[in-house]
């Protein structure tokens, strides 16, 4: 119960802020500030107990028909945790940040049940209760998505939600070919039921479902609303959006991967391929991108490619799967945890300059020791630089995958594409490490362009208040605690995890500084320092006439998957479904006019003993009235004299005229008439058939 | 059989009040009117609920021996009427409201009181005889509803109503000789009543009058080919009669379908035969054509009709699967169907007495001039989409897993592909409307925005909707209910 009501207490949250909000505004903040605080204290007070080895399942019966279950461990322990401490994080940075924007009360109702919903993704037991949550969690964030309801908001807004009901949807359809196969959808009983099910089916069902999460999540191809989202989102938003709603969809895959699909290794090849391509691109839109929070959102495609690759690994690696494990837990921690502090920073900048342009924020955080202490504990954890917590997660990952090359290798088995692999996350890491610093220098090295000298640190008052300033540098401060103590702290949470990835711990204690696993780290920074030297300052910069140096965005404009192929290609769906329907709908309607209009030229022409074929020429005129109203003035007038004088009336179509209220009420006596006429002759002959029949 | 008199109190009280209510001068004053039309509804509600619960039946008539006019309480007559009293108490109270733009109000609620009547009469209607008789009934007293403008356009769509349901109930006439031929009654058992016996050697005849009695009086749920009427009919008719002509009158024909198929001719005969493998097909094609026509349709009270045209064929895909979970799905859409239905609708209406817009592109920022009314829609519109937690969730859960359940080829996993589709289709249909009316854009003009709330006779009855949505938190007693129906079938 006590995890029901951990979902249930920021939605309730939700509802009395917005009630509060309608009479005070600032009554209204410290109350959703209260609410976060409450659920953070809630979640950690649970943390701490399942850290201690305590789990137990909670179930909440007769919900929905068939009942939400929901289960505490390390895992769901620990990203409920991250999720409470992210919003309380970003709502106490929301008052500063939201101070002149409109319909506020609305994004606070709207986060705090965005939080209660993405804490119920992540205690769920089955996938029927993560579904409820999942979607309450869509469409609940679309509001923080859109909130400035700017035109740009708007589009990435459709994409967004577009994306969101495709993916919900195909994902329920996946469900239920699960159900449908084993015949529960609890995670712990996954793994038996599907045995003896037929694989290609599973695999189908498997394939939906990873479809939903990954929409999610950000798996390429379906990443497109990710950098078109985060940038327009107000920037609390766009750190929930990137550190936490991508992760629930994470945690989908990873109950796929680890719970139906456990050591599945062609699952696991899937899983990586896809994840490859997300790391790389990721990282590689964001060398282009001269806008702040899109080349973070692009950076946060590239980091859940990471985890995917940990998931991936995990799977191939089968039972000695605990570096990949450890890596993919810890990677998500310390994806949230950094993009928390990056994208709260970038939310500073915003709030002072309304800009997010590399040319118009540069120099921004010159003399600002706590925004550069913020920005840059978060730069040195992304980008692995050694004794930062990313660095810790990445090695991880990089250690799984060279294993798992020794393994293939021992085995007698070519692991070229593997070595490709390893190569492959070595650069994208390297890239990574280039548009961070690319970031990094552009904020705080960079002389501000010279238009925009005297705008800059807002001259009246500091650039963010002492609430925001405690939250974000609180946010930053605990990245390099993580990274310094990574025995004390990263590995006791990976430990208390691993059982949700059924992993174990590693055979012997990790040493992270040690050269070998160096050595992966220091390859990658030097790739970046070559790619940002090499690359950045070369040809993505251009001198202007003045000596001053510009980002220049080479990212040809056309290379855009969603409007080169998703919006073209479903409006173009679109319009043939459409086309088709109405073809459907205008043949059944012209038939059952004409079928109408032939029954009436029959009663007409019994009625009044005229000729049928006239009759019937008239009527099918006036019911494809189209044809009626081309036809010309003479041509009509001459119809009209035809039918008073064969057939004694003229149908209201052919005459057209409007006719006065008692003419239309004649008009319906007439064909009430009719149709009692049916009913009459039906009536009669069933009594007929009766009388000879029966008796 | 035991009698019981009582069983006439529901059909007689709604249908003596309609037909006192023109011709007393005393209740042509428009408080008495309105006092009297909730009395009559309470009314109902209080005669009714007490029968539904006790049960019996009642013989009223024999024409011949086995053609007789007869009543009974049975589960399915519980699910339906309950439905039907709700649906007609919440849209009247709504009614009290609009209709004073709409004149004519005494001739309104005359035949809104004696359709309900008729309604009940169809629902408790205990063999095919009597069912026809309540359902002809139906048809014309709810012409006058469509017709009340009395516009050349509104005449015009009376006349293509009556034309299509005169024209569907023919053919479901069509099925009582057949069943006097080949079962020697008519009255509505749980599992059929067709004599293997009789039927040995025509039953090519009988799938072929099956088949015909079912599109015949799905004319009336909306189904290919016989769906035309909705898009023209729910335009013109006042907003508290399109909702009950989309969420009831359309459930009349969902009824007779599920009276003819699972209590005449009987599942065991139909299953896997090329009848149900057509219906299948022919509901599809009208879930995924309605969607996709809504889509389409620019005028907000057309993309509603359309909209119903694809949501009460889920219903019937359901039925025609012919198992226990898509029939628990079924009956579950049929609620779900109604309440948003009605939900949708009263917003339209409310929409259109407070502003006078009808057309979807005119609603940008209507979310701002009238809050309670777009919220009530947007509720709606998550539950008609299936949306968990909300309602429509649970019934397109059943109604998929019971598609993937049957042995048909093909329809099995392409049901629920179409259901889901037109489940996307239903989210660009609605949402757009919701996302414009709640996010204008920033060059909004909030300084020239005004509040348009309607009174507490719109917002009360479309705030019991709205948590009347959320009905499938704790489905348990429904789902009790309909299992007690489905024990008898299966």
């Amino acid at each position: 119960m006590i995890l029901f009501i951990a979902a249930l207490l920021p939605m309730c949250g939700a509802l009395v802020s917005y009630l509060i909000g309608r009479r005070s505004k600032s009554a209204r903040d410290y109350t959703a500030a209260a609410f976060a605080l409450t659920e953070f204290a809630l979640m950690l007070w649970l943390f701490v107990r399942a850290l201690g080895g305590e789990s137990f399942t909670c179930e909440i019966p007769y919900l929905l028909g068939r009942g939400l279950l929901l289960r505490l461990d390390g895992f769901r322990a620990l990203y409920g945790l991250i999720a409470a401490l992210m919003w309380l994080m970003t709502t106490l940075y929301s008052r500063d940040y939201l101070s002149h924007y409109r319909n506020r009360n609305r994004y606070y109702l709207f986060t705090l049940l965005t939080c209660g919903a993405t804490v119920g993704v992540f205690l769920s037991y089955d996938l029927f209760t993560t579904f409820l949550f999942f979607e309450v969690m869509s469409f609940t964030s679309y509001v923080m998505v859109v909130h400035d309801e700017k035109p740009g908001a708007m589009r990435a807004g459709q994409t967004y939600l577009a994306v969101a009901i495709l993916g919900g949807m195909v994902l329920l359809m996946g469900l239920l070919l699960l159900e449908n196969l084993c015949g529960t959808l609890r995670m712990d009983e996954l793994a038996a039921a599907s045995k003896g099910v037929d694989r290609a089916r599973l695999y189908l069902a498997g394939a939906l479902i990873l479809f939903g999460f990954a929409a999610k999540a950000g798996m390429y191809p379906l990443h497109i609303w990710l950098p078109k989202a985060h940038p327009v989102a107000p920037a609390p938003a766009s750190a929930l959006l990137s550190g936490v709603l991508t992760k629930a969809g994470v945690f989908g895959i990873l109950v796929l991967s680890c719970e139906l699909f456990l050591h599945d290794a062609p699952w696991g090849r899937v899983i990586l391929a896809f994840g490859t391509i997300t790391m790389f691109l990721g990282a590689f839109i964001a060398l282009f991108s001269i806008d702040l929070k899109r080349t973070l959102a692009c950076s946060s495609m590239s980091q859940i490619g990471f985890i995917l690759v940990g998931v991936g690994m995990q799977c191939l690696l089968g039972e000695e799967n605990a570096l990949a494990a450890w890596g993919t837990v810890l990677h998500m921690m310390n994806h949230s945890l950094i993009k928390l502090a990056l994208f709260m920073a970038a939310g500073v900048v915003y709030q002072n300059l309304h800009k997010l342009d590399l040319n118009e924020i540069r120099g921004f955080g010159r003399g600002k020791p706590l925004l550069m202490f913020i920005f840059g504990m978060g730069y040195l954890g992304i980008i692995g630089m050694p004794l930062f917590n990313g660095y810790v997660s990445k090695t991880l990952l990089h250690e799984s995958i060279v294993e798992y090359i020794e393994h293939l290798e021992h085995a007698g088995h070519a692991a070229g594409a593997y070595q490709a692999l390893e190569w492959i996350f070595l650069i994208s890491g390297g890239l990574t490490a280039a548009y961070m610093t690319k970031l990094f220098v552009c904020l705080f090295l960079d002389q501000p362009a010279a238009s925009a000298h005297g705008q800059h640190g807002n001259g009246d008052g500091p650039y963010m208040t002492r609430q925001s300033a405690f939250a974000l540098g609180v946010s930053a401060a605990i990245l390099p605690v993580l990274g310094l103590f990574a025995h004390q702290t990263m590995e006791r949470v990976a430990q208390a995890a691993q059982p949700f990835l059924h992993a174990e711990a590693p055979h012997h204690a990790i040493h992270y500084l040690s050269l070998t696993n160096l050595k992966g780290g220091c390859i990658s920074l030097i790739i970046g320092a070559l790619v940002y030297f090499g690359f950045i300052r070369t040809l993505l910069m251009r001198t202007e006439p003045d000596g001053t140096k510009r980002y220049v965005n080479l990212w040809p404009a056309w290379l855009d998957l969603e409007n080169g192929v998703y919006r073209p290609l479903t409006a173009l769906v679109t319009k043939a479904a459409i086309l088709v329907c109405s073809a459907l709908v205008r043949v059944s309607d012209l038939a059952i006019s004409g079928a109408i209009a032939l029954a009436k030229a029959m009663s007409t022409a019994i009625v009044n003993g005229t000729d049928f074929m006239i009759s019937a020429v008239i009527f099918l005129a006036a019911a494809f009235g189209r044809i009626t109203e081309k036809l010309p003035e003479g041509i009509l007038a001459l119809l009209n004299a035809t039918a008073l004088r064969r057939i004694g009336r003229v149908p209201p179509k052919v005459r057209r005229e409007r006719r006065a209220p008692t003419e239309s009420t004649h008009a319906v006596t007439n064909s009430l008439s009719f149709g009692l006429l049916l009913f009459a002759v039906g009536f009669l002959a069933v009594m007929l058939y009766l009388l000879t029949n029966v008796v | 059989m035991t009698q019981n008199p009582a069983l006439l109190l529901p059909v007689v009280l709604p249908v003596a009040a309609g037909i006192a209510l023109p011709l007393l001068p005393a209740l042509r004053e428009d408080r008495n009117q309105k006092l009297f039309v909730t009395l009559i509804l309470a009314a109902a509600c209080l005669v009714t609920v007490p029968l539904l619960v006790s049960g019996g039946a009642l013989r009223i008539l024999t024409l011949t021996e086995n053609a007789e006019i007869t009543l009974r309480v049975d589960g399915l007559t519980r699910v339906f009427a309950v439905l039907m009293l709700a649906m007609w108490v919440l849209s009247g109270l709504f009614s009290f409201e609009y209709m004073k733009h709409e004149g004519h109000h005494t001739r309104y609620y005359a035949f809104y009181l004696v359709s309900l009547g008729a309604l009940l009469g169809l629902s408790m209607a205990a063999n095919y005889l009597t069912l026809y008789l309540f359902f002809e009934w139906m048809t014309l007293m709810t012409m006058p509803l469509v017709l009340h403008s009395g516009t050349e356009e509104a005449t015009q769509a009376a006349l293509k109503y009556l034309l299509y349901s005169i024209t569907g109930a023919s053919l479901g006439l069509l099925g009582i000789p057949l069943m006097l031929r080949f079962a020697g009654t008519l009255d509505f058992i749980p599992g059929g009543v067709l004599d293997p016996s009789l039927v040995a050697g025509h039953e090519g005849l009988v799938l072929g009058i099956v088949f015909a009695v079912v599109i015949g009086f799905g004319a009336k749920a909306g189904l290919f080919p016989l769906f035309a009427w909705l898009p023209t009919a729910h335009p013109v008719a006042p907003a508290p009669a399109s909702a009950v002509l989309s969420g009831v009158i359309t459930k009349a024909g969902v009824l007779s379908i599920l009276r003819v198929i699972y209590y005449q001719v009987g599942t065991d005969f139909l299953r896997g035969t090329w009848v149900q493998t057509a219906w299948c097909v022919i509901a599809l094609i009208t879930v995924f054509m309605g969607s996709t026509m809504a889509l389409k349709e620019k005028v907000l009270k057309k993309r509603m009709a359309y909209s119903t045209v694809s949501q009460v064929s889920y219903v019937l895909f359901g039925l025609f699967l012919m198992n226990t979970t898509a029939f628990t799905g079924a009956l579950l859409h049929v609620f779900v169907h109604s309440i948003c239905k009605d939900a949708l609708f009263l917003s339209a209406g409310a929409i259109i007495y407070m502003t006078h817009r009808t057309r979807v592109d005119e609603l940008r920022g209507i979310g701002k001039e009238m809050p309670i009314c777009m919220w009530c829609f947007t509720i709606a519109s998550l539950g008609l989409i299936g949306i968990p937690p909300l309602c429509g969730f649970l019934s397109k859960w059943y109604l998929c897993l019971g598609s993937l359940e049957s042995d048909l080829p093909v329809i099995a996993w392409l049901g629920p592909v179409v259901l889901i589709i037109s489940a996307i289709l239903t989210a660009a249909y609605l949402l757009s409307i919701t996302v414009a009316g709640f996010f204008p854009g920033a060059d909004f003009d909030y300084a020239a925005l005004q509040k348009h709330e309607p009174n507490a006779f719109m917002t009360v009855p479309l705030l019991v909707l709205a948590v009347l949505a959320f009905f499938t938190l704790c489905p348990a007693p429904l789902l009790g209910i309909i299992s007690a129906v489905s024990a008898e079938l299966f």
